[in-house]
């Protein structure tokens, strides 16, 4: 069995300002048995918590933890979820820390058909264009922007947007900043990156539908 | 008499260089000339007319000949109709070619000019096509006749009955869908010039030599076919009610909508850069239109309409773009357009609202979404107006109900609390704290667990709901939905919050809310009653007192009805009250037994 955690701060170190609420936070998650946290509403991320509880929430719930004695792996219950989690954690595979944690994997995937000059990659809020043709997992081409005829080429112009703004779907905007100027990719979509449950109504996207790109970055501003 | 003097003039003329024309002999010619067909002379007046060496007076002079010519015309039946067609064909032609052939152009317009929806339909059919050759001889300089024509046509097509079901658009009796498939033929040698001018500027881009007055005269083109699109997408395509291709196989109607669509395209006013416009910087172009009238709000809520709601040039809209982000922009064109009291642009907005709001997931719009004030706006104005225009309710509830179910859970909490505090609407805010009670009892189910609707910030919302406006003296009746609400959501909170739990924070609140909400609304319920029960006394005292005096007016004797709908009204008042009053009943029964046990 391991240790009983001790003590870290006193009460006045508790009470003080300088301690951040998320430190306490983070304490209390580290160490108190899981039906503690659910009684106390301290579970989940710890920047949520820290906007709801209050200090003297944190400093009550931080001195019953001692006072009840009910640590992590006091409970059997709790030993064994606890068990569960570290497995699943061990199996991820390594990701890139992206902005938002808790998001979970990147719903697309994409695979380089020809190199860009790897050197102009898009920013947030920068514009972006593109040529593209979008098929469904059958094949079927739903949308394209790349006319039949090479010389109508001319007449058209490539899909141009701010990238990173959420204006395009999820996955279109999180690849496309990880393209450079004149890279042509290949971008399998799944749906909840995509259209999701609902699909495209009355149009060529059904529900649930993974989509398939082929973009080529023209233009980065 | 007048063949005679038709023949002088022309004769005359004909020594004469056609710059010494007099003001009499223009005149001669013209009141000659028009008697000659009036009389039924057209034969003649062909013969003088094409005659080779009078050519240089036909183009002078001929166009006054045209309103006795399309008077003909128009009848149709005349026998001496094809003399007459034969003549108006010449002059067109040759009068096209003129220096300035406006006189022409004019003549022609105003000719076009009818009150009655057939002479309208006809003149348009019979016009449209010499009008076009007229403008296409102008060359360069075309733009602003064009416009100045497009205008009168529209002028004229905004004068015809509109066809509204099915039937009425096959039948087309008024010839409404003739005129639009008329008109899209009119337009087309301008919209390809003017798609021709876009690629050639394209590829001269960095050819500097292309000289500014000629990328000005194309501008003007482009400008004037633009404002051509927006002026029919205000009408007729803003008040027809476009049929689906299930419902009509073929439609004039849809396909001069996406004729529009196209010309915009090929104009170089792609229809994605229209449609998500209000969110997108447009580059400031150094024309001599503003924005808002290059752009009429109600044209371009109408286009988002055209491509939204009835997929038209779907084919050509990238299917990119987020529902988020379609909704977003879908909002603004609404949020312009919320306060035109017309009931097409009205039924428009509401049918893009819907449309955009299905298609986004729901719980997914955050709440910071809420700072951008459309998102705040159009659902409260959009339920405000639609109780106040609609004798169903059912709808515009629907929709606000949709829009909610979009929001996630904190913006739904931020967004009743503003629309309880600014709506002003008994109606509106009931529904509120109805949908209040269905996120609570959502959130005390397992799993479902949040901190807006139950623990913290539960309360501070639950103070604002459980309140009376004006304590003691609110009027019951005119706030009865917010009342009934407000005592439905306590009884609920009391019955499915144990006491040992309080997980709403309800238990240890109470003896506020009773200060606050259940003392004065017994106090309320009970003046009320009193006043009520008075003035049905009253009443009734009035009635029997009627009864042995009856008023008569004339020989007629005249009824009581004011005083029995009266006594119906107070009835009801009255049961309204005990319908509260069992409710702040059973809550007390309900505490008292929790709060011992």
């Amino acid at each position: 069995m391991a240790a009983e955690p001790t003590r870290e701060w006193s009460d006045e170190q508790l009470k003080s300002d300088d301690l951040p609420k998320k430190d306490i936070i983070k304490f209390i998650q580290d160490n108190a048995a899981h039906s503690f946290l659910n009684e106390h509403k301290l579970l989940g991320n710890i920047k949520n918590v820290a906007k709801t509880a209050k200090k003297e929430q944190l400093i009550i719930a931080y001195d019953q933890l001692f006072e009840s004695k009910r640590f992590k792996g006091t409970e059997p219950v709790e030993e064994m979820t606890e068990q569960v989690k570290a497995v699943k954690i061990e199996e991820k595979p390594k990701e890139v820390k992206t902005e938002v944690v808790d998001e979970g994997p990147p719903k697309y995937t994409k695979s380089v058909l020809k190199k860009g000059d790897k050197t102009n990659f898009p920013k947030k809020g920068e514009n972006v264009s593109c040529w593209y043709t979008g098929t469904l997992e059958d094949g079927t081409v739903f949308d394209t922007n790349i006319p039949a005829a090479a010389r109508k080429k001319k007449q058209t112009k490539p899909l141009s947007f701010k990238a990173g703004l959420g204006r395009v779907i999820r996955g279109w905007d999180e690849a496309i900043l990880t393209m450079s100027k004149g890279e042509t990719a290949r971008l399998e979509i799944e749906p909840e990156w995509a259209y999701g449950k609902k699909g495209l109504p009355d149009s060529k996207i059904p529900p649930n539908a993974k989509l398939i790109f082929e973009v080529e970055l023209v233009a980065v501003d | 008499m007048a063949l005679e003097q038709l023949s002088d003039v022309v004769q005359r003329c004909v020594t004469l260089p056609n710059d010494s024309y007099t003001t009499e002999d223009y005149d001669v010619f013209t009141i000659a000339g028009r008697t000659c067909i009036e009389e039924g002379n057209s034969a003649q007046v062909l013969s003088i007319v094409l005659d080779e060496k009078n050519q240089d007076i036909v183009r002078s002079m001929g166009w006054n000949l045209l309103p006795p010519l399309i008077q003909v015309l128009l009848k149709k039946e005349d026998k001496n109709l094809s003399h007459c067609l034969a003549v108006f064909n010449h002059l067109i032609k040759v009068c096209s070619s003129a220096r300035q052939p406006k006189e022409l152009l004019i003549g022609l317009l105003e000719q076009l000019e009818q009150d009655d929806p057939e002479p309208i339909a006809e003149s348009l059919h019979l016009l449209l096509n010499p009008l076009q050759k007229v403008l296409l001889c102008l060359g360069s300089r075309k733009a602003s006749s064009l416009g100045m024509s497009l205008s009168s046509v529209l002028d004229q097509v905004a004068k015809l009955p509109l066809p509204h079901t099915k039937e009425q658009e096959e039948d087309d009796v008024f010839s409404l869908c003739r005129c639009c498939t008329d008109l899209t033929d009119f337009v087309r040698p301008f919209v390809h010039e003017a798609r021709q001018n876009n690629l050639n500027s394209q590829n001269d881009n960095a050819n500097k030599m292309a000289g500014d007055q000629d990328r000005g005269k194309e501008d003007e083109l482009r400008t004037e076919l633009l404002k051509f699109c927006m002026k029919t997408l205000s009408h007729p395509l803003l008040e027809v009610q476009l049929k689906d291709p299930d419902t009509l196989a073929v439609s004039p109607l849809r396909n001069f909508a996406t004729e529009i669509l196209n010309t915009l395209s090929a104009i170089g006013e792609p229809v994605p850069s229209l449609v998500f416009q209000p969110l997108l910087k447009r580059k400031q172009v150094p024309g001599f239109l503003e924005e808002e009238v290059r752009y009429p709000k109600e044209s371009l809520a109408c286009l988002a309409h055209l491509v939204f709601v009835h997929h038209l040039a779907a084919d050509t809209f990238p299917s990119v773009f987020s529902p988020v982000f379609s909704l977003r922009c879908n909002m603004e064109h609404i949020f312009e357009c919320h306060f035109s009291f017309d009931v097409c642009v009205f039924t428009i907005i509401q049918e893009l609202y819907e449309k955009s709001l299905v298609r986004v997931e729901d719980g997914s719009l955050p709440a910071d979404l809420l700072e951008i004030k459309t998102f705040l706006q159009v659902p409260q104005v959009n339920v405000l107006r639609h109780l106040l225009l609609c004798p169903q309710r059912t709808r515009g509830l629907k929709v606000f109900q949709l829009s909610v179910d979009k929001f996630d859970t904190e913006a739904k909490y931020n967004f009743f609390q503003y629309m309880l505090k600014t709506s002003n609407h008994s109606g509106v805010e009931g529904y509120v704290i109805k949908n209040i009670k269905n996120q609570i009892d959502f959130a005390l189910r397992p799993g479902n667990s949040n901190t807006w609707f139950e623990g913290v910030h539960l309360l501070p919302l639950l103070r604002k709901v459980l309140t009376l406006p004006d304590g003691p003296e609110t009027d019951l009746l005119q706030y009865l939905d917010r009342v009934m609400e407000s005592l439905n959501l306590l009884r609920y909170l009391i019955i499915r919050d144990k006491v040992t739990e309080n997980q709403t924070g309800i238990w240890t609140e109470l003896y506020k809310i009773e200060d606050a909400f259940i003392k004065p609304l017994r106090v309320g319920v009970n003046m009320s009653r009193a006043h009520y029960e008075r003035e049905l006394h009253n009443t009734m005292e009035t009635k029997r007192k009627e009864s042995v005096l009856s008023v008569s007016v004339g020989d007629e004797k005249l009824p009581n009805m004011t005083s029995e709908s009266q006594i119906q009204a107070l009835h009801s008042a009255l049961h309204t009250f005990d319908m509260i009053e069992s409710v702040l009943v059973r809550i007390e029964e309900l505490t008292e037994v929790k709060e011992t046990h």
